[in-house]
């Protein structure tokens, strides 16, 4: 075997306490996901120790800082972010060290070396009102996004800011917040929603690249279909309880102690495609609904606007507006006007009618 | 007074209720019911798709109370109903179809089309547009009685034939009896044994019954036909027959439209409850049997099928009944495809048996009954239905087959272990 060199994450996870079982651990996991091969885990292996640094600069415009932490602030250093920190990323206001004239120099120079090479991560959205509403070193979002977009490989949307405009972008959204893919349109932007998202999805899109040199496949919403192919709902581990029937009605009766079902205390399994229900959180320790609360339905567009959390799905999500009552009381007043006139021209026809006969069953000539 | 196209016209308004507007509304053109229906399947004929033999029934609800329907009327974009038109349909009205409401279990909608060509029926008798056959069968039935002319000096001769063979006494105009007896022209015609079979087994019972003078005849020409009307005449007969002898229950005979008339059409037609219960014969016979007042002896050596008469497994739901009942007497009883509520009719319910002009096309819808049963291998057909057994009786002939055709009534007797 190739001794590897110096600056590969080999050295860098070793360095970190890291040990190779627990990193092809990692490898396996990933190569589980994407449905390959198990001898592919030693190619993924191979090509994450050996990959020399692919530059990633990330950018945080209207956020909360939960992606980075979701990805960075594990209880213990993971693999994750390690893969993402210590080998790749060049910029990212929250983590480096420099800061000021010092910290932009970093990222100027990061894309003149990389250029056309770098991948671009962007969590939070872009306000497109006031440029002034959100500014990094003076620049705005937008200018800055659009100058960084430029020389890289691909962009990788991370949160669901970023990826459809998320809670700045909620009603009435005062800052006319749009999501990355809204801006960058020359190229290919990968969404990688969830509020924050599963830190093995955000490091998953970027093993696929480091190994295979391309991005994974991406369903109608821009979402890599590994990790977003399929409803909370439908891996729920609770679904059997859903298809017997069997609910919980309040969060301390019965069917909460016993595990049923939270649809109708307004789980939003049903219609969130993310992988919680199989990665799920904290090292695989739980997610939501194993924790006794229903889905937020957080990795879904517009979903701080889906309604109240603890309204079931089968209920409107917002209240009934008043044009819309009024177009229903103008239908039902014009169903009563039509049956009215319905039944008049019946009991017409039955006032016409004329006892019918054996003779009249013939026609006289 | 005459049959007219205003009169159809009228009276296709007048059917036209809730239920109807919400199946013409909600059909949604899948063509399912064409494969459900004999006179398709046996042709392949499309004009015998069932939704399509309604279409000028579905026209005047549309004109008239839809509202797209009346702006197109308002100006002159609606093509109004003809009378060459209804000409036009009466054969896929009274010929091809037997209302046998195969088609209301297959339509994914849930849409009664059988009910609806029953209701189609009124607007055609009142254009004059009734077979000719049917309109001859009504007319005997108001004027004399019966629709194939019986008269109740031949049920006398028939009464006389039967306590001879029998050796039983039949009684008539009984007051308080526990049942009446009916029959059908064909039961008092071809099928006498009928009579004799039922009394010799509701005396056995225990159970007191009798005929009315007034009232021997169960068949209705006028639901045939499609004339509320004159169903209402006949099936009031029945009525005040059985309230003046105070019996418990009427038995409808081996008749499929029998029941369907006196059972379910019957209370609506005089608008209240009847003062008695009214009970197809296999359900009492049914009833005997479960309380132990029926007891049967012997086996009959051979295989034989059951064929299952429209109008009472499907649409009246008695098809456990005859089942429960051959099991004790034929153990080599075999299960024809489809059966019980999705049995093919024989071709002639309906009134289609009485109407000369769908003789050809009743005899090609009768192949789908002629494969059943030779897919099956059986010589003996057991049914409860007097029509069905004439039909499959002529179309036996015609088809040049051996087979011996049961009615389960008198099968049920030659059975009977008697105290």
């Amino acid at each position: 075997m190739n001794r590897p060199a110096d600056n590969t994450l080999r050295i860098a996870l070793s360095d970190a306490g890291i040990s190779r079982r627990d990193f092809l651990g990692f490898c396996a996991t990933l190569a589980a996901a994407y449905a390959l091969p198990a001898s592919s885990v030693i190619v993924i292996a191979a090509a994450l120790e050996n990959a020399s640094r692919t530059s990633v600069i990330w950018l945080s415009f209207q956020e909360c800082t939960g992606c980075t932490e979701s990805l960075t602030r594990s209880h213990t250093p993971t693999i994750e972010g390690l893969i993402l920190e210590q080998v790749s990323l060049d910029y990212h206001h929250t983590l480096q060290a420099a800061s000021g004239e010092a910290a932009e120099r970093a990222r100027e120079e990061s894309m003149r070396a990389n250029a056309g090479k770098y991948l671009l991560v962007v969590d939070g959205s872009v306000p497109l009102g006031n440029p002034g509403y959100s500014t990094i070193a003076g620049v705005s979002n937008f200018d800055m996004l659009m100058e960084t977009a430029k020389g890289a490989a691909a962009v990788i949307a991370v949160g669901t800011c970023a990826a459809y405009g998320g809670l700045p972008a909620a009603q009435p959204n005062p800052t006319g917040a749009v999501p990355v893919s809204q801006l960058i349109k020359d190229k290919p932007v990968i969404n990688v929603p969830g509020c924050p998202p599963i830190p093995v999805v955000i490091t998953g899109v970027l093993a696929h690249f480091l190994t295979f040199g391309t991005l994974p496949e991406l369903d109608g919403r821009g979402r890599p279909t590994i990790f977003y192919g399929e409803s909370i709902h439908d891996r729920c581990y609770r679904r059997p309880s859903y298809d017997q029937g069997k609910f919980a009605e309040s969060f301390d009766d019965e069917g909460a102690r016993k595990g049923w079902c939270l649809f109708k205390l307004g789980c939003k399994g049903p219609v969130t495609h993310n992988a919680c229900a199989t990665t799920k959180w904290n090292n695989g320790v739980s997610f939501p609904i194993q924790s006794g609360h229903g889905c937020l339905g957080c990795a879904e567009p517009d979903f701080w606007d889906m309604g109240s959390f603890y309204k079931a799905l089968s209920m409107p999500a917002t209240p009934v507006r008043k044009a819309v009552a009024g177009a229903a009381a103008a239908g039902v007043g014009a169903g009563v006007a039509v049956a009215f006139a319905n039944r008049a021209k019946k009991a017409a026809a039955k006032a016409a009618h004329e006892t019918v006969k054996v003779e009249d069953l013939t026609k006289k000539p | 007074m005459s049959a007219s196209l205003q009169r159809g016209v009228n009276a296709f308004k007048e059917v036209i209720d809730a239920p109807v507007a919400a199946f013409f509304a909600s059909c949604v053109h899948c063509g399912l019911c064409a494969e459900s229906c004999l006179f398709y399947t046996e042709t392949g004929d499309p004009q015998y798709t069932p939704i399509h033999k309604l279409e000028p029934l579905r026209r005047v609800w549309q004109q008239e109370y839809t509202l797209l329907g009346r702006l197109a009327k308002l100006v002159g974009l609606a093509k109004p109903v003809t009378d060459a038109e209804l000409a036009a349909w009466s054969p896929l009205v009274y010929d091809s179809c037997s209302m046998c409401g195969r088609c209301s279990m297959v339509c994914p909608v849930g849409n009664d089309i059988t009910l609806m060509i029953r209701k189609m029926r009124e607007g055609m008798a009142a254009a004059g547009h009734a077979p000719e056959g049917l309109v001859t069968a009504t007319q005997r039935s108001i004027q004399s009685g019966s629709p194939a002319g019986v008269k109740w000096v031949t049920v006398q001769a028939q009464i006389k034939r039967m306590q001879k063979q029998f050796g039983i006494d039949i009684p008539v105009n009984l007051e308080n009896a526990d049942y009446l007896v009916l029959m059908s022209s064909w039961e008092i015609l071809n099928y006498p044994e009928y009579l004799g079979s039922v009394g010799r087994i509701l005396d056995n019972a225990g159970a007191t019954w009798t005929l009315s003078e007034h009232a021997y005849e169960a068949t209705n020409s006028g639901i045939q036909i499609g004339v509320s009307d004159l169903a209402r005449e006949l099936v009031g007969r029945i009525v005040k027959a059985a309230e003046d002898l105070k019996v418990k229950c009427v038995i409808s005979p081996e008749c499929g439209h029998a029941y369907t008339a006196l059972r379910w059409e019957g209370p609506n037609l005089m608008g209240r409850r009847f003062g008695f219960e009214v009970k197809h014969i296999l359900e009492v016979l049914d009833d005997l049997r479960r309380s132990g007042r029926l007891k049967l002896k012997g086996s009959i050596d051979k295989p034989l099928t059951y064929h299952d008469p429209c109008q009472i497994s499907r649409r009246g739901g008695v098809h456990q009944q005859p089942r429960a009942l051959l099991r004790q007497i034929a153990p080599q009883f075999r299960e024809m495809s489809d059966p019980g509520v999705m049995n093919w009719c024989c071709g002639g319910g309906g009134g289609v048996s009485a109407n000369e002009r769908a003789e050809p096309l009743r005899t090609i819808a009768f192949k789908r009954k002629k494969a059943q049963i030779e897919k099956l291998g059986v010589n003996t057909v057991v049914t409860s239905c007097a029509n069905c057994r004439v039909v499959i009786e002529e179309a036996l002939e015609h088809y040049h087959m051996n087979i011996e055709l049961l009615g389960l009534t008198e099968l049920v007797a030659e059975h009977l272990a008697e105290d």
